[in-house]
């Protein structure tokens, strides 16, 4: 394999709040391979979103601190990285996009100004060809009309339109990375496929990384090759799509699939919900932090963290468990409900794997 | 809410039992979970959250200890010992800067033995027309203290009269004015609104329309040319045989110039608190239209009304002293802070100023008008909802 | 709706509203026993003379309701009810220019001092730049402007002897009536301003533009400072408000001609024909202002839709 784009090892990340200091990130470490579509999967408050941040040094500064870590990009460590290096990377090399088109563009300023400022910044851009530039960005997302809408308002957008002005944003000084918080979480269904769409083709044409963040197991199936879940800003489990929805690891990835509704399922199969809430993370559980949720918990799941180990033998991805989901070995569970949860939750599980399979 | 929520759970478990086969057992095991997450949370209701928050705040809590720290004072005033605030002494106590030196108030021969109302009476000679309470309140002082009095530490006026007794005189006709004409500009504002709010549809258009304009006219201005209309010495007099006196019109009038906020605030607040998805939410578990009114649409209406009237209270206090300043307020023998700083100030020559004379009613008006504000401010951040937990 | 949509219905709204302000004012006067319309009165001759040539004290209310309004469109307010010789136009446009310098350098004074101070306060949050700014903002807001000019006039001329006591003519003159007008609305502006940066500055659209690896300064100026000043801008409508009733003191307390001193006399001389004129005026110049206001508005928020 090659060098990793972009490497974070080790990142913890925390918050002071009313309620006291929240690790929204505690020990984070992946690589982001060239080309990849690496999914970061989690409940909102898992630290997904922290973690972009955090790549991008966007963290909000003075209530949120990088504690410890590194994060590896081209040989430089950008926690170290000057402030003024720092943007010469952002936007140019590592570009972003956000969760809600509808308040990541500025009111104020036309999509061309917006798209304009970028390449005038980062590409030396005159007036002229940065607005040309702007028109064929536009264009290259799918925006009908692109000359005549280079000067409207975001307002003047629908949902769909202003996030493929967002992308066209991201992409207009052609980076390496491309970080996609949540993308097409605040849009229609019909309009995510065709943002999906867009992305995965963008990634074929320019060669590009993407990490996507999201909580849509849908979409993570349709767009990524590899997964990361992520709980109570810790790793639970990693590995490529295909085996982690074929058979999770880790009794959250479990939970996660087993609550997706499934119009091919048993009707009278319940829909079943992850017990409990999610951790607060100003006071995390002690151990494990989904020990108080997890139907195979064990007495050492309250006092030990589980480390990263491999998910099989067979290699390829860690998870985070003492227990192994796919044996026999939830003997170790106590109780019915443990193992009435595991049949349904395999059946699900299979489910999942079979649409993974057929969108690959 | 509580009962609702118990009986639908209890439904869902008996439901449950009656079909009595595994898995609805297993979810009835479920409901009670759930039940028993839901009962361990615990709300925070407005009124806690917004005390915590106001508690918080450094500013509004020294501006409510200093609020009521003045209050107090203002109304004890007839209670202290101080000099007389009209006692005029050209001769021997004219501009004397701030001094200790000892005061003794020159009363008649044999107070008691003098007819109340006499010209005698000291409580005509050495205080402005006092009334019912206060005049028992200046006996209480009288019969405690003699004629002891604090000596004049904010110095005197050009008349020879204590500045500390007449700043604490005029700052109790300040704040009733500005309590008073509050409470008349919040009883408009709040009907009006909440007329145009509950009613709605083309009265509440027009109601609103009607405020749009009062809004575009320079009030002040309208209320100056009223206050010269009436002060007119021939309606002046005849408006005192009803016994309206200036302060009545004082207060009308500047109730009658400051209620359109407030009955804008009101109306919006109405308005949208009848289509509230909450209202709604709490019809749906069955609540009363009476418990909807006072559970729900009082407490969110109070707490705007609370806090304009925290605002407006400032703002009346500052229009009277601009007034009084301007000569168009309260007239002497009356007294205000306003007032005060224009006598004052109209005293300073090129050759001499007794800056005393405007330094201490500007403090006290200053620190009560600032008290008042910064109180309304922090109330206000306090109790907007969407200030929780910020 | 179209800027020319707008601005008809803007007339037609202050039309009505000025309509108001003269009727109410034109009873008022008409009722008030020592006035214009009143039979008994000690008025020099000549002005007797112009009253009654004017208000034409034999005919019905509705005829003098009716021939005085007509008068008062065509933008003759008639003569004055104290001053000898002089109409109220006269007195009005002697004092108007003057009015008007000490106003717009007092409102432009507030603006510069108040946005900087508050942009600087938002993007220096809590340090000692902040804090200083905002304890002076708090202390030119809740010191009214006639206890700051008391005090200023105390220091600056009697003590210091910096600048002159009173007048008008020179630039020396101006300063600090004009200072002290503006200090409350700078105090305002100020902290406008800043709760208003710090407000956008949490926005997503201020994280993009950091995204995009541009400046902070470029994300403050070019980003941010836009959304931030529109509270400032609503504000300025209340602000002329207050800056014309405020140089009714300051003109008074600095004896500057301006139409401020001459209303304050009107009112205290009971010239209630000249204190009725200017409340027009003043009606007028706030009307026009508001208006100015939304436009400027419509043309910075290109969300917001004029009228």
């Amino acid at each position: 394999m090659t060098q990793p784009v972009l490497e974070v090892r080790d990142l913890r990340v925390v918050f002071d709040t009313d309620d006291g200091t929240v690790r929204a990130v505690d020990g984070l470490s992946f690589a982001l391979e060239r080309g990849e579509t690496l999914g970061i999967v989690g409940e909102s408050g898992s630290g997904k979103s922290v973690t972009s941040l955090a790549v991008m040094g966007l963290i909000p500064r003075p209530a949120g601190r990088i504690v410890s870590g590194a994060i590896q990009y081209g040989g430089e460590d950008l926690l170290a990285a000057s402030p003024r290096r720092l943007r010469e990377i952002r936007g140019r090399r590592i570009a972003m996009i956000f969760q809600d088109p509808m308040t990541a563009l500025n009111p104020f300023l036309s999509v061309g100004e917006q798209l304009a400022e970028m390449t005038r910044l980062h590409l030396k851009h005159s007036a002229r060809q940065a607005r040309d530039h702007a028109v064929a960005m536009l264009e290259q997302v799918g925006i009908p009309g692109a000359a005549r809408r280079v000067d409207d308002y975001p307002h003047q957008f629908s949902g769909g339109m202003r996030q493929r002005v967002m992308i066209a944003m991201a992409l207009s000084c052609d980076p390496e990375i491309l970080i996609a918080d949540e993308p097409t979480t605040a849009l229609d269904v019909t309009i995510q496929a065709q943002i999906l769409e867009l992305l995965k083709q963008l990634r074929r044409d320019r060669g590009m990384s993407i990490i996507l963040i999201t909580h849509d197991l849908g979409v993570v199936a349709n767009a990524c090759q590899r997964v990361l879940v992520m709980y109570g800003g810790r790793i639970v489990e990693q590995a490529a799509a295909g085996p982690l929805f074929e058979q999770p690891r880790h009794p959250y990835t479990e939970g996660l699939l087993r609550s997706i509704p499934r119009w091919d399922g048993e009707s009278t199969q319940l829909l079943r919900a992850i017990d409990g809430q999610p951790p607060n993370m100003a006071h995390p559980p002690s151990g494990c932090a989904f020990h108080p949720r997890c139907p195979y918990q064990l007495p050492r799941c309250k006092v030990e963290t589980p480390g990263l180990t491999p998910r099989d033998a067979a290699g390829g991805g860690f998870k985070a468990c003492f227990v192994d989901v796919a044996s026999g070995a939830v003997a170790a569970a106590s109780g019915a409900v443990a193992s009435g949860a595991v049949a349904s939750g395999a059946a699900a599980s299979g489910a999942a794997a079979a649409t993974a399979a057929a969108k690959q | 809410m509580t009962q609702a929520t118990n009986s639908a759970a209890t439904d869902a478990g008996d439901s449950a039992q009656a079909a009595g086969r595994g898995p609805e057992a297993s979810d009835k095991r479920e409901w009670e979970a759930l039940w028993e997450e839901s009962r361990r949370i615990r709300g925070v209701s407005l009124w806690q959250d917004a005390r915590r928050r106001l508690s918080r705040s450094f500013t509004a809590r020294w501006s409510l200890r200093l609020l009521v720290a003045i209050v107090a004072v203002t109304v004890v005033t007839p209670l202290l010992p101080l000099q007389s605030p009209v006692k005029q002494d050209l001769k021997r106590r004219q501009f004397q800067p701030p001094n200790l030196r000892p005061v003794r108030l020159e009363l008649p021969a044999a107070p008691s033995a003098s007819p109340a109302g006499s010209a005698a009476d000291p409580l005509e000679t050495l205080w402005n027309r006092p009334s019912g309470l206060t005049r028992g309140m200046i006996r209480a002082r009288l019969a405690v203290f003699g004629d002891w009095c604090v000596p004049s530490i904010c110095g005197t006026d050009s008349l020879g009269r204590d500045v500390l007794s007449r700043i604490l005189w005029g700052a109790r006709v300040s704040l009733v004015v500005g309590i008073v004409a509050s409470c008349v500009s919040l009883m408009i504002g709040v009907s009006y609104g909440a007329v145009a709010g509950y009613v709605g549809g083309w009265v509440d258009e027009l109601m609103m329309r009607l405020v749009d304009i009062l809004y575009s006219i320079p009030f002040i201005f309208v209320v100056i040319f009223l206050m010269t209309i009436l002060g007119e010495p021939s309606l002046k007099k005849a408006l005192f045989a009803y016994g309206i006196d200036q302060m009545v019109i004082f207060y009308l009038v500047i109730g009658a110039l400051y209620w359109l906020t407030m009955a804008r605030v009101v109306r919006g607040q109405v308005l949208s608190l009848r289509n509230e998805q909450f209202i709604e939410a709490a019809r749906t578990i069955g609540a009363g239209t009476g418990r909807i009114v006072f559970r729900h649409i009082v407490p969110n209406v109070l707490s705007v009304v609370i806090v304009y009237l925290t605002l407006t209270i400032p703002s009346v206090m500052l229009f009277e002293a601009f007034l009084s300043f301007l000569g168009l307020g309260v007239s002497p023998p009356d007294v205000s802070l306003g007032l005060l700083i224009n006598e004052g100030l109209q005293v300073i020559t090129p050759v001499k100023t007794f800056s005393w004379l405007v330094v201490f009613p500007g403090l006290a008006l200053t620190l009560t008008l600032f008290a008042l504000n910064f109180l309304g401010d922090g109330l206000r951040d306090a109790l907007d909802p969407r200030m929780k937990n910020r | 709706m179209s800027p020319f949509k707008f601005l008809a219905k803007r007339l037609l709204f202050a039309g009505l509203t000025l309509w108001l302000v003269y009727t109410v004012t034109f009873f008022m006067m008409r009722a008030v026993p020592g006035g214009p319309f009143a039979s008994e009165k000690n008025l020099p001759a000549a002005v007797k003379r112009n009253i009654e040539a004017r208000y034409q004290l034999d005919q019905p209310w509705y005829r003098q309701y009716a021939t005085h309004l007509g008068r008062t469109l065509k933008g003759d307010l008639g003569p004055s009810y104290k001053l000898e010789d002089y109409t109220v136009n006269e007195v009005i446009a002697q004092g108007f220019p003057v009015s008007a310098s000490l106003g717009i350098f007092a409102l432009v004074c507030a603006l510069a001092v108040g946005m900087t101070a508050g942009v600087v306060s938002a993007v220096a949050r809590h340090t000692p730049w902040d804090y200083g700014f905002m304890a002076l903002a708090t202390v030119g807001i809740a010191v009214p402007n006639f206890v700051l000019a008391s005090l200023a006039v105390i220091a600056f001329v009697f003590m210091l002897n910096l600048f002159p006591a009173a007048g008008w003519g020179s630039l020396r003159q101006l300063i600090l009536p004009a200072l002290c007008l503006a200090a409350p609305f700078a105090g305002y502006i100020a902290r406008l301003t800043r709760t208003g940066m710090l407000e956008v500055l949490g926005l997503d659209y201020i994280r993009t533009a950091h995204a995009k690896g541009l400046a902070p300064r470029y994300v403050v100026m070019r980003h941010a400072l836009r959304g931030a000043i529109l509270p400032v801008v609503s504000y300025l409508g209340p602000a002329t408000a207050g800056i014309l009733s405020g140089s009714l003191v300051l003109e008074r307390m600095f004896a500057i001609p301006g139409m401020g001193s001459h209303f304050i006399e009107a009112a205290t001389q009971r010239d209630y024909t000249l204190a009725m004129g200017m409340v027009l005026v003043y009606s007028v110049l706030l009307l026009f202002m508001n208006t100015l206001v939304d436009i400027s508005y419509a043309i910075l928020d290109p969300r917001v839709k004029i009228g």
